[in-house]
């Protein structure tokens, strides 16, 4: 087997997972967040492997620390706020000093163009050669390092961006452009989406350049799951801002598609926030929308969901007397109350004081947890042993909500579904929460922490692009329209994949669709891109997500997205040629709760709850009822017992 | 479950996410950009007595105004499953006519549990002018009045009923992809506060709902009591269509953990669509003291229970069946917080913040597009934040009583004959201070065919004042620009009809500044 290794650069470590003739390695560096490509260098240690797939959150940090060059962005005239007013709304309904995020673009750094388009692409204003001087002068003037171009209708007919581009980026201007970035309708959506590209490409190519002059064929993991080159990524960072979630996804999906598990959800909890999301046939669902820190950054992405709270979520109660978890989290200083540095009651505290982390836990396997401390401070809000348990309902009850927002409320049944527990503490919460669903499985992977790389070497290429179309299926000339899109979609999706010298395996066709007259479209996977097609999985979309369908009426096509996929790369995981083991004993003789080791087990170990089984990165609780094997991969599958 | 701390926290984060979920179906399935892209809707959750449970709002102008749907309701009794009823009458449990209820009960196992109900503002529902939004003086004028009906009896759908309204709107086929939304969010609701019942039993959500309602009524008491005890006036005004002031008066009773609101000495009811029903008011003075509880607290019935609220009758906070509305839900409702929130002010030194726009800006327009469809559009349009004691308001953005979104100019355009020309902030407009007031918006819409509009504003003549020292905003202007250039303003109510080629160009009032501004640098000799 070739050497195939994954990078994950994360806030405090940079993860290292390698596959190869010697077997499967992880280890880990501490990250360089000034230079993020030291720590990757460094951890690589002059190893050159066949394929190197990388993922990082520098783009998504610089986003979020609004740490970037000043951009500047050019748009329609009469429109140059589009980025302070936004959609108009506030954030919170009843604030009395509502607040917002700035945008990347401060206000007023903005040069308007004497130009408009009307909604069928026709110009009502002309793009006059002198109009495009003066505003390249201007760029010139302010001297910004990165601009946005975003005007309206631009998705209709690019020809105005068009123009304007070429001239700005002659003048020696690096400039993002809305149609080529994100060409849908609503404006402030891709002129949000365009800037925060624009943001994020000094930043992203300095630190993506450094990496490749050493190993020039490195992939950079996408939001969408896909991969792309450095040279890719680095036009289009926006592409993978939020690569990390979507990681663990696609591992979650590698390592139970190789035990036979295709439709799962992911269950990743860490210390302040909790990741899910929903795949079916061993493919993760998409979305095409999505807000980061109060900003529209539309690009497409692993639909996963967010939740505010984790194993270092802070409990307290509040005035009327109801427990609170999250979101403020109790971070790394001073952490929870469990480690000794006078920190709040958290999540964490809660499994501890339960006797769910296991008899003498170890933070990472090193530092003890002071269960003193966490008596202490959960006593601080009731009787120990009382809140302990409220605060894992509580917060059971949160993920519930989010394990329900992926499943039911988009048509899907859990009970036709396996849940896939990893992060620090996702498999300590994973059984309650399938109980509580209504998931028949839990399925905990041998190597939870490092599920993130092993779904970047899993990936396959993929160049996904979109047209705004906007276009009623009725339409006279829609058949061609569609067809000239499909056409163009397919050949620059397929183009794009092959300059990154990978063959393409196959072409996916996705729609955004909605009926005449709705206001909001559904995402539908298309066979083929013809209007039958998409009315056909639009009726049946609406359907299972709203209960009800009107097949008379006509439905409309907002976007359609082309994704070129290259082929998949072999699993790297094979079953554990370890013999079978006797059922697994615990220690704590005097204690109903059976304590094992995660190294004492391999295939065949049999367990029954209540039991803890404990790892360095991760614990797992098996309630009473419940019962566990480990399966050939070194997974470990619990099921309620008969 | 345990213990009664995590009961409380559990159940509410699961009877918020019953009227959440029904949102979602009504926002994603609705047809208009109004409900769906603006999301001017509310869903409600009820107990078998009607009263408020949870709540998913996005415009706080309903908050206190579902429950008298629900209450009126309550004449058509005994239910029975697959029920649903009708209402839009503001004299019976409405607030003003384009906001149109929809509640039915739910049933677990034949016994009542309790009531869904969503409310929707759509963009037509007849009327004198396009938008059912006009400068009227009497309900009749304002659309077709829906008194509590059943539209489905058990199970049943009431075609006639429904032909009644469609045929009485301007839009009828978009008001049908409306109300299925609305009826879809219903089943929704439903579904998901059976499966409560179904996992924990009927007896355990019951005394769930009375438990919430009772644990927001104790939050709302402890904000309360950090009222320092005393008494408050406060006088506003608000304008007329022919530059009429029409005074607004509170005087605000803090004692221990219980406020008294009295509006005693405000306007009498007009003839003009100004006119705010008893529901209205109570939303607005709800919101008001909903402002100083913690986030995340319940929306519930519970918080009401502190607050006494005496209202003249036959008053603009209280107007008399008959009256005309529309703008008393939009217009009157800001004002009414602003007087509140002006009273709060000297209880509650340094925690208000300046008066914010004051005004929905509420432009409707309608008629007959190219091709001889009917169209009708609704937008509110943002104005300025009030600064505040920790930093400066923000600009461009929906205050107090509402929290709409606007429709983008891609969604517009590609919908109505008409050409948005300008939408940005308008420099300036905020007041002064050491915290500045947010700026308002200019907004300019040109008809690229002869139609009718209407302009519901206030704020044009009364600027949204700054506090300690801090200076007044500017306050809002309107005018229609015709082809050659010539401008006529308009006055804060007006209506008539625009010319194809011809903009209206309106500009909002910013937020009132926070403090006295730094003084200018003298000017050398």
């Amino acid at each position: 087997m070739p050497q195939l290794i994954g990078v994950d650069v994360g806030g405090t470590f940079t993860d290292f997972l390698s596959f190869g003739p010697d077997g499967v390695r992880a280890w880990k560096r501490l990250s360089t967040p000034l230079s993020p490509e030291i720590a990757v260098l460094a951890g690589l240690d002059g190893v050159r492997p066949e394929r190197l797939v990388h993922a990082s959150t520098v783009a998504t940090n610089a986003l979020l620390e609004r740490r970037g060059p000043r951009t500047v962005l050019i748009t329609t005239e009469g429109f140059r706020d589009v980025l302070e007013i936004r959609r108009q709304t506030r954030s919170e309904l009843y604030d009395l000093e509502p607040t917002r995020r700035p945008h990347v673009v401060a206000r007023g750094d903005t040069i308007p163009v004497h130009e408009r388009m009307d909604a069928a692409g026709l110009p009502v204003i002309e793009l006059e050669e002198r109009e495009i001087a003066g505003v390249v002068q201007q760029a010139l003037a302010i001297g910004a390092e990165t601009f946005a171009l975003s005007l309206l209708f631009s998705f209709r007919n690019p020809a105005h961006e068009r123009r304007l581009a070429a001239a700005l980026r002659a003048a020696g201007l690096d400039v993002s452009v809305s149609h080529e970035v994100r060409p849908e309708y609503r404006e402030y959506e891709r002129a949000s989406t365009t800037a925060v590209n624009a943001f994020l490409r000094p930043v992203v190519r300095r630190y993506l350049g450094n990496l490749a002059a050493s190993h020039p064929g490195v992939r950079i993991m996408q939001s969408s799951g896909g991969l792309a080159s450095s040279a890719l990524t680095s036009e289009r960072p926006v592409t993978m801002v939020l690569s990390g979630p979507a990681a663990g996804v696609l591992g979650a999906i590698a390592v139970s598609a190789a035990a036979g598990y295709n439709d799962i959800i992911t269950f990743d909890m860490g210390g302040t926030s909790t990741d899910v999301a929903l795949c079916t046939g061993g493919v993760p669902q998409y979305r095409s929308a999505t807000d980061i820190d109060g900003l529209a950054v539309h690009t497409p992405v692993v639909d996963v969901v967010t939740v505010g709270a984790g194993g270092g979520s802070i409990a307290s109660i509040d005035r009327g007397g109801a427990l609170e978890v999250g979101p403020q989290s109790a971070g790394a200083d001073p952490g929870p109350a469990c480690y000794g540095r006078g920190g709040p009651a958290t999540v964490t505290d809660a499994n501890l004081a339960l006797g769910r982390l296991g008899t003498a836990p170890k933070l990472a396997g090193t530092m003890a947890l002071d269960v003193t401390q966490a008596r202490a401070a959960l006593g601080e809000l009731g009787d120990p042993a009382e809140m302990a348990s409220a605060i894992v309902e509580v917060v059971n009850a949160n993920m519930a909500r989010a394990l329900r927002a992926v499943s039911l409320e988009r048509g899907f049944d859990p009970a036709q579904f396996t849940l896939v527990a990893f992060g620090g503490a996702g498999p300590l919460h994973a059984c309650e929460l399938a109980e509580e669903v209504g998931i028949p499985c839990v399925l905990v992977p041998g190597l939870p922490g490092v599920l993130s790389a092993l779904g970047m070497v899993t990936a396959p290429e993929s160049v996904e692009r979109s047209a705004g179309i906007l276009m009623r299926l009725d339409a006279g000339d829609a058949a061609a329209r569609l067809r000239a899109a499909a056409e163009d979609l397919r050949q620059r999706t397929i183009d794009e994949l092959r300059s990154e010298a990978v063959p393409v395996e196959r072409v996916l066709w996705a729609a955004d669709a909605r009926y005449a007259g709705q206001a909001h479209e559904i995402r539908v996977n298309l066979e083929q891109p013809e209007a039958e097609a998409i009315a056909a999985a639009f009726h049946e979309a609406h359907e299972r997500s709203f209960g009800f369908s009107a097949p008379d009426r006509v439905v409309e096509i907002v976007a359609l997205r082309a994704r070129a996929v290259g082929p998949l790369p072999p699993s790297p995981l094979r079953p554990l040629d370890s013999p079978p083991r006797p059922p697994a004993r615990g220690e704590a003789a005097d204690s109903p709760v059976t304590v094992i080791e995660r190294v004492d087990l391999g295939p065949g170990s049999v367990m029954k709850g209540p039991a803890v089984v404990t790892q360095d990165d991760a614990t797992t609780w098996v309630p009473a009822r419940w019962a566990g094997h480990v399966d050939a991969y070194g997974n470990l599958i619990l099921e309620p017992s008969p | 479950m345990t213990s009664e701390p995590g009961r409380l926290a559990v159940w509410n984060a699961w009877l918020a996410s019953v009227a959440e979920e029904m949102g979602i179906t009504l926002g994603l399935t609705a047809h208009s950009p109004n409900i769906r892209e603006r999301r001017d809707y509310s869903c409600g959750v009820f107990d078998a007595e009607g009263r408020m449970v949870a709540q998913a709002a996005h415009i706080p102008v309903h908050l206190g105004a579902m429950p008298e749907a629900v209450r009126a309701v309550q004449a058509l009794a005994p239910w029975q499953p697959g029920d649903v009823a009708i209402l839009n009458d503001p004299f019976l449990g409405g607030t003003h006519l384009p906001d149109v209820s929809l509640v039915a009960p739910v049933f677990f196992r034949g016994v009542l549990v309790g009531f869904v109900s969503n409310r929707a503002h759509h963009a037509d529902i007849g009327g004198m002018s396009s938008g059912s939004m006009p400068v009227a003086s009497e309900l009749i004028q304002e659309g077709v009045v829906i008194p509590p009906l059943r539209l489905v009896n058990g199970g049943i759908f009431n075609n006639e009923l429904f032909a009644l309204i469609l045929r009485n709107t301007r839009t009828p086929d978009e008001r049908r992809g409306d109300f299925e939304a609305q009826l879809a969010a219903l089943r929704t609701g439903e579904q998901r506060l059976t499966g409560l019942c179904e996992r924990y039993g009927l007896a355990v959500v019951r005394d769930m709902m009375d438990t919430l309602l009772r644990y927001t009524e104790r939050l709302t008491r402890a904000a309360i009591e950090d009222i320092p005890d005393g008494e408050a006036r406060a006088e506003d005004v608000l304008e007329g269509p022919a530059g009429e002031l029409f005074p607004i008066r509170a005087r605000v009773r803090v004692s221990g953990s219980e406020v008294e609101v009295d509006f005693a000495g405000t306007s009498p009811e007009q003839e003009v669509s100004l006119n705010a029903v008893a529901a209205v008011t109570r939303s607005a003075v709800g919101y008001c003291i909903r402002c100083l509880l913690p986030r995340g607290a319940p929306a519930n019935e519970g918080s009401a229970w502190p607050i006494t609220i005496l209202l003249p009758e036959g008053s603009l906070v209280h107007a008399r069946s008959g009256r005309a509305v529309s703008a008393g839900n939009v217009e009157t409702s800001q004002r009414i917080t602003d007087v509140v929130l002006a009273a709060l002010r000297q209880l509650l030194p340094r925690t208000i913040p300046a008066a914010s726009a004051g005004t929905m800006s509420n432009l409707t327009f309608g008629g007959r597009g190219p091709g001889g469809a009917p169209f009708a559009y609704y937008e509110t349009i943002p104005g300025g934040a009030g600064a505040g004691p920790s930093r400066d308001g923000l600009s461009g953005v929906q205050t107090h009583m509402t929290n709409t979104a606007n429709t983008p100019v891609e969604a517009i355009e590609s919908g109505f004959p008409v050409r948005i020309r300008r939408f940005e902030l308008r420099e300036g407009s905020g007041g002064r201070g050491v915290h500045r007031g947010g700026d308002g918006v200019v907004k300019e819409v040109e008809f690229i065919v002869d139609a009718n509009f209407a302009l519901i504003a206030n704020r044009y003549i009364t600027a949204p004042q700054g506090v300690d020292g801090g200076e007044d905003a500017l306050h809002g202007q309107a005018a229609i620009v015709s082809q050659d250039g010539t401008e006529r303003n308009l006055p804060p109510l007006s209506h008539g009809r625009m010319h194809a080629g011809a903009t209206l160009r309106i500009e909002t009032p910013g937020g009132g500044g926070w403090g006295p501004p730094p003084s200018p640098p003298m000017s050398g000799p």
